[in-house]
């Protein structure tokens, strides 16, 4: 910003139009409309095996899709979440594989000594990153592209692709696939996430200084905010979160599997970020937003295999989606005055 | 304000023996002296790049010094951090606002020490707080605006208001008046007047003599990173201090040019920016003179070339280059126009620091003839010219294949300056050329747009320095909130209309 | 020291490079690559039989062809992550083409123009989709080359329906994977051939010294006149032909149009890029610095091979090279300043 050549003048009055569109967004019409003209199109749409089945792939992206969303605020970038999610289950399936072995019939060790493996990868991913990127200053993307082979690797390394099974079935049926008043329990996971990250976001220091190194890391720096510790922060969640959803994959479908999770769910993370409004500049973002925007994604993919279209397919609507929320908010971010 | 030239007999709040600074390959400070009193406003003068900047950013616990003791309350302190300087009472406000766009001012104003038990925030406390500040200082803030929807002299506001909050015995401003309206800067005198009576200490970072004659006790006069002298405010003359600050008189600074003023080359009706900072603007150049646009930071002088340019968008009016008309402008256009822009801001808008001089000079002239054939460069005859015109403009040292970022801003001046003379150009547009270039480099400047103008081209000098700007030109506009306050010639052009012409627009701002 | 702050100082703000150090730099990948290769050879001989030597030779050459695509995006300050999508797409596309065109039954030659129009025609249609993002809409190349990555998987798994296409006539094979050129095999005369005329253009043509120019200011030089939307266009054009012609080339190998041919493509050319001494901050890197990196990594993957690694611990390394790269393009930059 340079002293000598700005532009002072007070902004022009925001009509109340602009000022809701530019609270919310389009986000929430066009999840209605989505859902309002699947129905009329297809009946099997709104039946109760279908609802279910978006609402639990929507509630796993959700998770994922928080931690996503972090990381960009504080302006990185965090490609490793499929990997994680894959490495996270394929851990947890192996432990408790491992200690059903040594200490068979004792449940709760079992569960225990899997979930805190499966949270044990994320955190050390998530540190990983978050070192080389506050440390040693390299970009978020670049780290992350290479840790993101490097945790693929790992996962495969361990399973040689093929699935694991064996795990109790207190943890399978008692939970993965159980139901709490009729919703599966990865709803009421992904709601319990969602909330506390809203919590942290708004009211805590931790979520206050991720907006502000992401909005103006010198200011940040100035005011004596600590940098290095904030954004090694946003990479543990965001692991971590990405583990979590590995484990709950991993008690759904009842194996440990290094296809979980993988690109594909990466990208659909940061297309849910940046649809949901996240800038990728850094500083702008809200994970409820994200999480409507993970729904909506969700639907749309679900939308699109009743409809018969091409799953192969799918990634170029994918793709496509994700260019032109970045561009819309490219061009609106744009007409703001300079500042 | 004391008159009393007698040292203060208290010891001083803040005491700096000996403080240096180096980055690489510039020494920023040089064994610098530094006392300010409770209840002193003193001014740090000296030109950019004097190290004002670097001791300021010291004295905040941005960096440490790399010699020298730090003393402040009695106490010595080291390894100062930000944090703990605003513990300590030490409150910065700084040239570049220290603002997050996306929060809000009273997240702004209680970043780094908000009102927090265990990690988790008291909103409704800190919004008291902050409203209660602002009440006081009198400032015109919402507290829950986004920083990044205020004009720029609220966001100024918001970064006094937050280095007020909590408990504050030395202030730094470093240039606080460079974005504030008239009546703005009279809240901010009364505001230090007020500190003062508090015992507040204050370090007050300027170049504006009338600020310095209005507010200061002590002067502290610096030069290329040296401490050259501390003058009592009282009994120091404006020219001493200039003196001390250039180390050379005043009288040689400008030379005398002739202006024959011809056709006009620059003709602009009714020009409106789309981000409103220019409104309405008639303007026009002639060729053979030089024509000054002068006016405060803000006001949209610079906007005004630069939409000429090409660079800023225009939303309404016409711009006729030579008779003719010039729509949608663009700086690839307006070179083949023969127009030529030299931006302020030298490292952000002009030079490619890590390419050599000679590419850099002839960045603007890859689309000619002379220096590409096909597309394919013609190396040979580009250092052949390039060489010829850095050694005109007395480059020194003349090895062009240096990088452009081993080179003082005097001589980076120069390398856009050499754009100049490798195409046919008829009209210059010169925006703040003399900032960041010690005084010797300066001269050299003035002689080359004298050069200009005597063999006949239309040169454009948007400055706010005053001085410069009424020395320079023939003809001198003064702009003001995006419009033309008064066009100036001849016997009418003085430093009172200038003046003047802001004030009678802030009265037809309060009627209205 | 902020960037006004720079703009104003009247020092000098950089030391000039002192010689013996800065050669000790440049020289300290090519020491690495033999000690590399030396590193390998010591669990297993024939890593420096001439027959490996040949074979390391003809792999760099594509991973050479790839590393130099990347590069001159990222010279811009620039990313292409849909390199690996895009070779499989035109690789498919290709085969596709041809195939179709053999069973019109149309002559050899018509059927090559077929191909090589498909696959070129492909390459430069990505291209150009990122080049517009990019530079007209204003998107982030990584996120814009994450769109596309998607659309080109979308593409070439759709395309082939998910097999592999047959149909690639002899001739093609012949001409870009086992004929020979004045004795060289076709592979590394046509990257060398390529890399000739890149080097060329980047150090001796208006267009090449604008990449340069706009990856290290890119603001200045848009007010400096330089048509910098029409350059980038361009430079993600270059980038996806070239990575087009080493889908032709890896395609002419294989025998048939590979919907996975691109692989983890991408990260191996920014792996090679980066090791190689490409600046992610734009502006520093050539021809040179590709071949470079691309040896290394090839040498790495063809010892990794040769001694028996495991393919999944391989994806590790790979990981921790592109990391370590990266760490090392950090120092360079901050030695620099």
């Amino acid at each position: 910003m340079s002293t000598v050549a700005a532009a002072g003048v007070p902004r022009r009055p925001i009509g109340l139009g602009r000022l809701i569109v530019g609270r919310i967004g389009f986000l929430p019409a066009l999840l209605v409309a989505l859902v309002v003209g699947m129905s009329a199109v297809d009946h099997q749409f709104y039946g109760l095996i279908n609802i279910l089945n978006i609402l639990r792939n929507a509630s796993l992206l959700a998770i994922v899709a928080c931690g996503q969303a972090l990381v960009i605020v504080a302006g990185g970038f965090d490609l490793s979440v499929g990997a994680v999610v894959a490495l996270a289950s394929v851990v947890t399936a192996k432990t408790m594989a491992a200690t059903a072995a040594a200490f068979p019939g004792n449940t709760a060790l079992i569960v225990a000594s899997g979930v805190t493996a499966g949270l044990g990868c994320g955190l050390v991913v998530g540190l990983i990153n978050g070192f080389c990127v506050a440390k040693l200053k390299v970009s978020g993307f670049v780290v992350t592209l290479g840790t993101m082979s490097a945790t693929a690797g790992a996962g495969l390394m361990i399973t040689s692709g093929i699935p694991v099974y064996g795990m109790p079935d207190a943890f399978v049926k008692g939970f993965g696939r159980a139901q709490l008043l009729g919703l599966p329990t990865a709803i009421y996971a992904a709601l319990a996430v969602i909330a506390v990250m809203m919590f942290v976001q708004r009211r805590t220091l931790f979520g206050r200084y991720v907006h502000a190194i992401g909005g103006n890391v010198d200011a940040a720096v100035v005011s004596g905010v600590s940098i290095q510790r904030h954004v090694v922060g946003t990479y543990v969640v965001s692991s971590v979160l990405a583990a979590l959803t590995g484990i709950l994959l991993t008690a759904q479908v009842g194996s440990g599997q290094a296809s979980f999770g993988g690109d594909r769910m990466m990208l659909q993370s940061i297309a849910a970020a940046v649809i949901g409004g996240v800038s990728l500049r850094g500083g702008v973002g809200r994970v409820e937003i994200v999480a409507v925007s993970a729904l909506f994604l969700t639907i749309l993919g679900n939308a699109l295999n009743l409809l018969h279209v091409d799953s192969r397919l799918q990634p170029v609507f994918l793709g496509i989606i994700m260019v032109a929320a970045v561009a819309l908010d490219e061009l609106s971010r744009r007409s703001k005055a300079r500042v | 304000m004391d008159a009393d030239t007698d040292p203060k007999p208290a010891e001083p709040l803040l005491a700096l023996r000996g403080i240096s600074k180096r980055f690489t390959g510039v020494r920023a400070l040089d064994r610098v002296d530094l006392d300010v009193h409770a209840g002193e406003l003193h001014v740090l003068f000296g030109e950019n790049g004097a190290g004002k900047s670097t001791l300021i950013n010291v004295v905040s616990g941005t960096f440490p010094p790399d010699e020298g003791t730090f003393h402040f309350g009695g106490e010595e302190i080291r390894h100062l951090t930000p944090q703990r300087a605003r513990a300590i009472g030490i409150s910065p406000v700084f040239q570049e606002f220290s603002l997050v766009p996306s929060l809000t001012v009273e997240e702004n104003l209680f970043l780094g020490r908000e009102v927090a038990r265990g990690g988790v925030m008291h909103a409704r406390e800190m919004r008291k707080r902050a409203t209660a500040l602002i009440d006081e200082l009198g400032f015109d803030l919402n507290p829950s605006e986004r920083v990044d929807d205020l004009s720029r002299a609220h966001q100024q506001m918001a970064e006094i208001a937050k280095a007020l909050l909590g408990r504050v015995r030395l202030l730094i401003l470093d240039e606080p008046t460079a974005s504030l309206t008239e009546r703005e800067t009279g809240r901010l005198f009364e505001l230090i007047a007020r500190l003062k009576s508090q015992s507040v200490g204050l370090i007050y970072v300027s170049h504006r003599m009338r600020e310095i004659r209005a507010l200061a006790d002590r002067v502290t006069v610096l030069r290329d990173g040296r401490h050259i002298r501390t003058l009592d405010a009282a009994t120091s003359s404006d020219g001493e201090l200039v003196e001390l600050m250039t180390g050379r008189k005043i009288d040689l600074l400008f030379p005398t040019i002739t202006h024959k003023p011809d056709n006009v080359m620059v003709d602009v009706e009714n020009l409106t920016l789309a981000d409103g900072s220019v409104r309405d603007v008639n303007f026009h150049a002639r060729a053979g003179e030089i024509t000054g646009i002068a006016g405060l930071v803000g006001c949209g002088k610079s906007e005004l070339i630069r939409a000429i340019y090409g660079i800023e968008p225009i939303a309404s009016g016409t711009v006729r280059i030579d008779g003719l008309p010039y729509e949608f402008p663009a700086p690839r256009r307006s070179l083949k126009h023969g127009i030529a822009y030299f931006p302020a801001n030298r490292v952000a808008e002009g030079l490619a620091l890590s390419r050599p001089i000679r590419e850099n000079a002839s960045m603007t002239v890859l689309d000619l003839p002379a220096f590409a054939r096909f597309g394919v460069l013609r190396q040979a005859a580009e250092r052949i010219s390039i060489q010829g015109i850095m050694e005109q403009l007395q480059l020194r040292p003349p090895n062009i294949e240096r990088t452009a970022g081993a080179l003082s801003g005097g001589n980076r001046q120069k390398v856009m300056l050499g754009r100049a003379l490798t195409r046919d150009l008829s009209v210059f547009l010169f925006d703040e050329p003399s900032v960041g270039i010690d005084v010797g480099a300066k001269l050299e400047v003035y002689e080359f747009m004298k050069r200009l103008v005597e063999a006949g081209a239309a040169v454009i000098v948007v400055s706010s320095e005053l001085p410069e700007v009424l020395a320079l030109s023939n003809r001198l506009y003064v702009m003001h909130h995006g419009r033309i306050a008064a066009e100036l010639t001849g016997a009418n052009k003085t430093e009172q209309n200038v003046l003047a012409s802001f004030f009678k627009e802030h009265l037809v701002a309060e009627v209205a | 020291m902020s960037d006004l702050e720079l703009s104003m100082t009247t020092e000098p703000t950089n030391r000039e490079k002192s010689f013996p150090t800065d050669w000790l730099w440049r020289a300290v990948l090519p020491i690495a690559l033999v000690a590399l290769l030396l590193g390998f050879a010591a669990v297993d001989r024939s890593v420096l039989s001439p027959a490996n030597l040949l074979n390391i030779a003809q792999q760099t050459s594509y991973l050479a062809l790839f590393a130099m695509a990347q590069t001159v995006v990222i010279l811009t300050r620039g990313f292409d992550l849909a390199l690996g999508p895009a070779v499989s797409m035109v690789s498919v596309g290709t085969a596709l083409a041809m195939a179709g065109a053999t069973a019109a039954g149309h002559d050899q030659t018509t059927v090559l123009l077929a191909g090589l129009g498909a696959g070129f025609g492909l390459g430069i249609a990505c291209g150009l989709f990122n080049g517009m993002v990019i530079a007209l809409l204003g998107v982030n190349p990584f996120v814009a080359t994450l769109g596309s990555y998607n659309i080109a998987i979308g593409v070439a798994t759709t395309l082939s329906a998910g097999r592999p296409v047959q149909g690639v006539p002899k001739l093609f094979s012949q001409l870009f994977y086992g004929g020979s050129i004045f004795g060289f095999p076709a592979t590394i005369s046509i990257t060398l051939a390529i890399g000739i005329v890149l080097h060329l253009t980047l150090g001796r043509t208006v267009f090449g010294r604008s990449l340069y120019i706009i990856g290290t200011n890119p603001r200045a030089a848009a007010v400096a006149g330089l048509p910098v939307k029409r350059i980038l266009i361009a430079t993600y054009v270059l980038c996806s032909t070239l990575a087009a012609l080493g889908a032709i080339m890896m395609t002419a190998r294989t025998g048939s149009g590979e919907p996975n041919l691109g692989g983890s493509l991408s990260l191996q050319a920014i792996a090679g890029a980066v090791v190689g001494g490409t600046s992610l901050a734009g502006g520093r890197g050539g021809v040179g610095t590709a071949v470079l990196g691309a040896l290394f990594v090839t040498i790495l993957s063809n010892g990794m091979n040769l001694t028996r690694i495991d393919g999944y611990i391989q994806m590790v390394v790979l990981g921790a090279i592109v990391i370590i790269g990266v760490l090392l393009d950090r120092l360079r930059q901050e030695r620099r300043q």
